[in-house]
């Protein structure tokens, strides 16, 4: 799998406002932000959370330009597929308002992943699960589950990438069949080898568990 | 001490087959290599000391604990190492999976960090912290692979095939290390070389275990075994 892949969305090291804010204060808002823009459905919503998602990169948390607009490179057939089924069905507007209104989602959810340390956003979910404790839950195993789905997502996007590369070069890249199947067959694969390798380590032991096996 | 109490492994499907033969084992020498072909039943024989694979019948104990009852505590005495690192790297960087290894040990981010540090140190891996693991060569992954393990500090370390995927130099990397850790160390290899610089060596065939002994006889005995299995290939 490539290597740039597995860093997307991985934390960046900066020294800005966002980096050193806790990680409920930045949660909260990016949540906030994507039910309103879902919510109200309209092209300056979209435009405003968009310019205030960029301040955010390029002023909260001093990312570049660049940095910014990498997740969308990766997107972009997603944006595009999205984007024309939308103008045929619904116009243009619609399509505007739909495919910016994920990218804006996106970008919020990566900002908060960019800026929080993989072992802070760790303890970060780990304490929000807290409250779940009487009910049954483990925060440890919850925060380590959570954080890891996240960081699968990188891991997917380089195997779309690799399987892409891999139908080109036999010529069957118009061949859905060979685009999908080889990416689903390796997110399994994926996950039965992070499971196996977790319960290896233990980390997906009850603490001072006596016999969880 | 490691004791397999005619511990066997039998899989249902597709259909009824054994993959190991109860075994009777008590493994208290320091370093002991296991060989034997591919498919053999060397990895399962690995798995079932970390409980990894439970046994269909019989029982494995470490240091008194039955693997089947008590996994957890299992693991935290056993460490495991992969033969592909990636299959064990969960974390992006190495920094990250010290890290989680950590997490159980110290509670406190900035200790962890410390401990992350001195961990990643010992393995000369600090510069490469915080490079993508995907981006690191063979040896540095499984250098970092057996950081992340050694990091619990276990008091056994069982690695399946951990040289299989290095070349000249970086095996020789990872056998010096290895000759080096204070642990108990059971390890699988296609290196008769490495095998050979074990206490006791266990050679493995058609899920049993055909040879049990001095290293230089097992491979003598591998060697023949190997040779008989060629020769009948050959005569088909």
């Amino acid at each position: 799998m490539r290597g740039h892949a597995s860093l997307l969305g991985a934390y960046i090291e900066r020294d800005s406002m966002l980096h050193a804010a806790p990680l409920v204060a930045k949660f909260i808002p990016v949540a906030a932000l994507s039910v309103l823009v879902l919510a109200l459905n309209s092209a300056w919503a979209t435009l405003a959370a968009a310019g205030l998602v960029s301040l955010a990169y390029l002023v909260g948390a001093r990312l570049t330009v660049r940095e910014l607009v990498q997740p969308l490179t990766r997107m972009w057939p997603l944006i595009l597929i999205l984007g024309a089924f939308q103008w045929f069905n619904a116009g243009p507007l619609t399509a505007f308002i739909v495919v910016g209104n994920i990218v804006v989602c996106v970008l919020a959810a990566l900002l908060v992943t960019l800026t929080t340390e993989s072992q802070r956003l760790l303890d970060g979910l780990v304490s929000l699960a807290r409250p779940l404790r009487p009910l049954g839950a483990d925060p440890d195993r919850l925060g380590l589950t959570v954080a890891l789905m996240l960081r699968s997502i990188p891991y997917l996007v380089g195997a779309a990438e690799d399987s892409r590369d891999a139908a080109r070069a036999r010529g069957l890249e118009r061949n859905v069949r060979a685009l999908i199947l080889p990416v689903f067959i390796g997110a399994v694969a994926y996950a039965h080898q992070t499971g196996e390798a977790l319960a290896a380590r233990g980390l997906m032991d009850a603490e001072n568990d006596a016999d969880a096996s | 001490m490691i004791q397999f109490d005619g511990a066997a492994v039998q899989a249902e499907h597709p259909a009824p087959r054994q993959i190991l033969a109860p075994l009777h084992l008590s493994l208290v020498e320091k370093r002991i290599s296991v060989i034997g072909a591919n498919g053999s039943g060397k990895s399962t024989l690995l798995k079932l000391i970390n409980s990894l694979v439970l046994p269909t019948s019989g029982r494995v104990l470490v240091d008194g604990l039955d693997t089947s009852a008590r996994g957890s505590a299992v693991r935290r005495t056993v460490g495991f190492m992969f033969t592909d690192p990636l299959s064990q790297l969960v974390m992006p960087t190495g920094r990250e999976d010290v890290e989680l290894s950590l997490r159980r040990r110290y509670r406190n981010r900035e200790e962890r960090r410390a401990a992350g540090e001195r961990v990643l140190d010992r393995f000369g891996l600090g510069p490469l912290a915080d490079q993508s693991v995907y981006d690191l060569s063979g040896g540095e992954r499984q250098l970092l692979a057996l950081a992340t393990v050694l990091a619990c500090d276990p008091k056994i370390l069982v690695a399946d095939e951990p040289t299989t995927l290095l070349d000249l130099r970086n095996e020789g990397r990872v056998r010096s290390l290895f000759r080096g850790l204070g642990q108990q160390v059971v390890f699988t290899t296609h290196s008769l070389d490495f095998a050979l610089e074990a206490d006791r060596t266990l050679v493995v065939d058609s899920g049993r275990v055909v040879f049990d002994g001095a290293p230089a006889d097992a491979v003598v005995a591998y060697r023949e075994l190997s040779l008989h299995d060629t020769g009948a290939a050959g005569s088909l």
